[in-house]
């Protein structure tokens, strides 16, 4: 695997890619930095939204990238079965596939085939599952997921590893896949074609047993693969739980090192994620809720099919500087209205593109603003005004949140 | 709104060259075609991306489709009736449309379903997304004054169902709308400053009846201080086609008719089936191999044969679809059921469509349209393919079934979605899919969180990213993509 060459003591590269620690909270453990992918530089911390099957349902990559979106997801299970290896040989990967120029990151396709496939079974040798037509027995091995995400071309790619549900009741088998995971990066490693051009990132896991997550985090550590991600979170944990897992791995990881906890996406969890000095996140929610006529706010989310918008005239946020809610004289403006929205959500599918619109933009907004607060060093101020946005009465801001928060010198009581 | 006549293919008649404009909107070369709207946006475009890829000069809306009363809000009054627009533009503003675009607001969709309970003295029946009502000829009138579009088309009393009604029928068709138009100019002009233009309509009635009707309409409302001042004002008023032409084929007839704008149903349709048109104007002169073989007036994207192929959609277009984006990229999206198939494919098709218009125009200023329009006969296929690929989801407000045994003349727009979740599933699946269906509910979706309880009604609000990409993937399959190997049966 490559190496690491450290150039500066906020700087550090290896064959393809380069992370720059702009800033660190003097609270908090967030962070601002600067990842360089081979398709160009994005900012962290960082919200990557999820085109799936290589769109981001509906919209354009024209559109998408006047979010401001830099780095999406694609997943490999998908893409593996449409187009296919094949097709992605011959088009000459993703990225010429859907014509986005910027970067790609593609899970393992192992998420996938658990969750979704009924009698998915893992062995040493790979995750056996039954194949969902015809129900042929199948193997899908830490190889074919390389050798897919390499014809994919992303720009990070994920080790295939061995998920279970955090809330998994059996120690013994949460520890074999754990050990299992890191046995599997070894052989990511050894069959991964490009690392001079593609990321492999390390997966940790390890349940909620903070002991065992710290174990892994070394074995995955020594592996000084480029970026290392939090997995198998976000599959239904308390909230307290979860933030214990993510702080105990931060804090054991390099600080030069991208943080990716994989699968979170609702505005609260990134700022704490955040807070909690986590740099990466991706989640479907922002764009499928989209399409359920829901539009994320700073104050909350609204669904749009509801009655009160059908003559609300305003923008779907006040303030919002996306393409469909900036002032009409602004270039590039729609000039969107929640009564129009209300008026085609679950009828005509433009209604879901904008709010999907939207919908990204406010999740990289505001992952924007927390960096801009981390360089300013006024990220607590931040977090606190994000709480008071979002629970106009702080009685109901969420315990966990709170409690993470203290734990990194955040007090939301505090004024 | 000026119209100028700027010749003809024949002395006083045939396919002529027009130049229509109004105040503050783009100018429309004529002969030319207006993008067709469903609930106020060209399907599947958003607003951002008419103005910038569309190269469409104008839009058809109809008033149905802003006028429904939902059950538990019957007495609402419609909401568009409110929009603020400082441009004084409210449909434009309404739907976000463009302010440069040219509106026309018509009472009823394009095709229009037939309502059974049919028109009465008083006004039509409509269809809104939930179910049918009455529009009286005075409401209709309230509803175009508010919503001031460029261009308003009367109501008529058409019943959308047959093409050449009954002579009894014609008769009252041509009288009821005789009053109606007799109302319409004696109210729609009261307001000096309107600068409402009425394109009055005309019927489906035989020549002799239309003939009074036509009559009437010039001679009687022209004396009119108020009457048919924007439509009599051009020495020779501008002519919108409502025909719904399914072909370029019958586009080119009904243009050498004297026809200046075109509304056309088949561009969305084309799209929805996956098919990219690809006809120009004049053809491609014919190649020494193939020329006898007729030309396809469109190509079936969601066909395999394009899966690895990184050509333009069709070659010389020059639209945002066939510039960033290639035939193998639309191709997975339709195979895939991603939205943005469809979006790409309605750039691609109106693009295709604006620049056979501008063909058109050149020919007939320079005098070759009627040779290039008989080659275009013999050149292409008559009909549009019909495409295999699946359609997006028809929504309520497409379609009504119109009777119990109504034949339908054309092959019907818009056919069910499959895709909806489980019915798609044979019989003998039903299992295994349900439980997998369970399980993402369990582990990933964790039920949309927001709390808010109506969340699930919109599950099937637009094609979902299916669960198991492809349940057809069989074994081979997956082991051909690369995605996992055979295995030997594990021993219990």
């Amino acid at each position: 695997m490559s190496i690491v060459q450290r150039m500066a003591s906020n700087k550090a590269s290896s064959a393809a890619l380069t992370f720059e620690l702009v800033a660190k909270c003097s609270t908090t453990r967030a962070r601002a930095s600067i990842l360089t992918l081979p398709h160009g530089p994005v900012n962290l911390p960082i919200f990557m939204p999820v085109a799936t099957q290589a769109s981001l349902k509906g919209i354009t990559p024209e559109q998408l990238e006047s979010t401001g979106c830099r780095l999406c997801l694609n997943n490999t299970y998908h893409l593996g079965l449409k187009p296919g290896q094949e097709v992605l040989d011959a088009v000459g990967g993703a990225h010429k596939l859907q014509g986005w120029k910027h970067n790609l990151l593609t899970d393992s396709g192992g998420f996938q085939m658990v969750s979704l496939l009924k009698l998915a079974k893992v062995t040493e040798e790979g995750v056996r599952f039954l194949s969902p037509h015809d129900g042929s027995p199948m193997l899908l091995t830490p190889e074919h997921s390389m050798s897919l995400q390499n014809s994919i071309g992303s720009d990070i790619m994920m080790q295939l590893d061995d998920v279970l549900v955090t809330t998994h009741p059996d120690k013994a088998r949460m520890r074999e896949a754990m050990e299992r995971s890191v046995r599997w990066l070894d052989r990511c490693i050894k069959a991964h074609k490009n690392p001079d051009r593609q990321n492999l990132f390390c997966i940790i896991q390890g349940g909620l047993d903070l002991e065992m997550r710290r174990e892994c985090c070394r074995e995955m550590v020594a592996r000084d693969t480029p970026g290392i991600a939090i997995g198998g979170l976000s599959g239904g944990e308390a909230k307290d739980d979860f933030c214990k897992v993510v702080a105990a791995c931060t804090e054991l990881l390099p600080e030069l090192k991208p943080r990716y906890v994989m699968g979170i996406g609702y505005p609260e969890d990134l700022v704490v994620s955040t807070a909690l000095g986590a740099d990466m996140f991706d989640c479907v929610w922002p764009t499928r809720t989209a399409r359920f006529g829901n539009a994320i706010t700073k104050h909350g989310v609204l669904n749009m099919k509801k009655e009160q918008y059908a003559k609300d005239f305003g923008p779907i946020e006040d303030g919002c500087g996306c393409p469909c809610c900036r002032p009409v004289d602004q270039e590039g403006a729609i000039g969107v209205t929640r009564a129009f929205v209300h008026h085609n959500s679950a009828k005509e599918t433009v209604a879901a593109h904008l709010l999907t619109i939207h919908n990204v933009w406010y999740q990289l907004h505001l992952m924007g603003g927390a960096r801009d607060a981390i360089i300013a060093d006024k990220f607590p101020a931040f977090v606190k005004e994000f709480f008071n946005n979002l629970y106009p009465d702080r009685k109901s801001y969420p315990s966990w949140a709170v409690n993470a928060l203290k734990t990194v010198g955040i007090d939301l009581f505090e004024s | 709104m000026t119209f100028e006549l700027l010749k003809t293919a024949v002395k006083d008649g045939g396919a002529r060259l027009g130049r229509l404009a109004f105040s503050g909107r783009r100018t429309v070369d004529t002969p030319n075609f207006f993008g067709l709207t469903s609930r106020g946006v060209i399907p599947h475009v958003t607003p951002d991306n008419v103005e910038k890829h569309l190269h469409t000069n104008g839009t058809y809306m109809a008033l149905e489709d802003f006028i429904e009363r939902p059950q538990q809000y019957m007495t609402r009054s419609p909401p568009i009736y409110e929009t603020p627009s400082p441009i004084n533009k409210p449909l434009n503003s309404f739907t976000a449309m463009p302010s440069s675009i040219i509106t026309v607001l018509g009472s009823r969709r394009l095709p229009a379903v037939a309502s059974p309970m049919g028109n009465t003295n008083q006004g039509i029946s409509v269809f809104t997304s939930t179910g049918f009502q009455a529009v009286t000829t005075k409401e209709y009138l309230n509803a175009v004054q508010s919503l001031n579009p460029d261009i308003a088309i009367p109501l008529a009393d058409l019943t959308h169902k047959t093409n050449t009604p009954t002579s009894k029928r014609a008769l009252r068709m041509a009288e009821r709308t005789d009053d109606w138009i007799k109302e319409w100019f004696t109210e729609m002009y009261k307001n000096k400053d309107s600068k409402i233009a009425t394109f009055a309509p005309v019927l489906p009635i035989s020549y002799s009846m239309q003939w009074e009707y036509l009559e009437r309409l010039s001679e009687e409302h022209a004396s009119n201080p108020a009457g048919l001042s924007e439509i009599q004002k051009p020495r020779h008023p501008p002519r919108l086609a409502l025909t719904a032409p399914s072909t370029p084929h019958q586009v080119l007839r009904q243009l050498a008719l004297g026809m200046d704008i075109f509304l056309l149903p088949f561009l969305s349709t084309a799209s929805d089936a996956g098919i990219a048109l690809s006809f120009t104007f004049p053809p491609p002169p014919p190649g020494s191999s193939e020329s006898s073989e007729l030309l396809p007036l469109g190509i079936d994207m969601s066909s395999p044969e394009h899966s690895i192929s990184l050509t333009p959609l069709t070659d010389s277009c020059t639209c945002y679809a066939c510039t960033t984006h290639h035939r193998a990229f639309v191709q997975h999206l339709l195979c895939a059921r991603e939205m943005l198939g469809w979006t790409l494919l309605q750039i691609h098709n109106h693009a295709v469509l604006a620049s056979f218009f501008a063909s058109i125009r050149e020919a007939l200023a320079d005098g070759t349209f009627e040779e290039k329009a008989k080659q275009f006969q013999l050149r292409y296929e008559p009909e549009i393919p019909t495409g295999l690929g699946e359609r997006p989801r028809a929504r309520g407000y497409h379609f009504k079934s119109e009777g119990p045994n109504e034949q339908k003349k054309n092959k019907p727009a818009w056919s069910k979605f499959e895709g909806e979740e489980g019915e798609q599933v044979k019989e003998g699946e039903k299992k295994v899919e349900g439980t997998v269906a369970e399980k993402v509910g369990e582990l990933r979706i964790q039920d949309e969180q927001s709390g808010s309880s109506g969340l699930g009604s919109g599950v099937d609000s637009v094609a979902e990213t299916p669960l198991v990409p492809d349940e057809n993937a069989d074994a081979k399959d997956l082991e051909e993509k690369g995605f996992a190997e055979r295995v030997e049966e594990e021993k219990k």
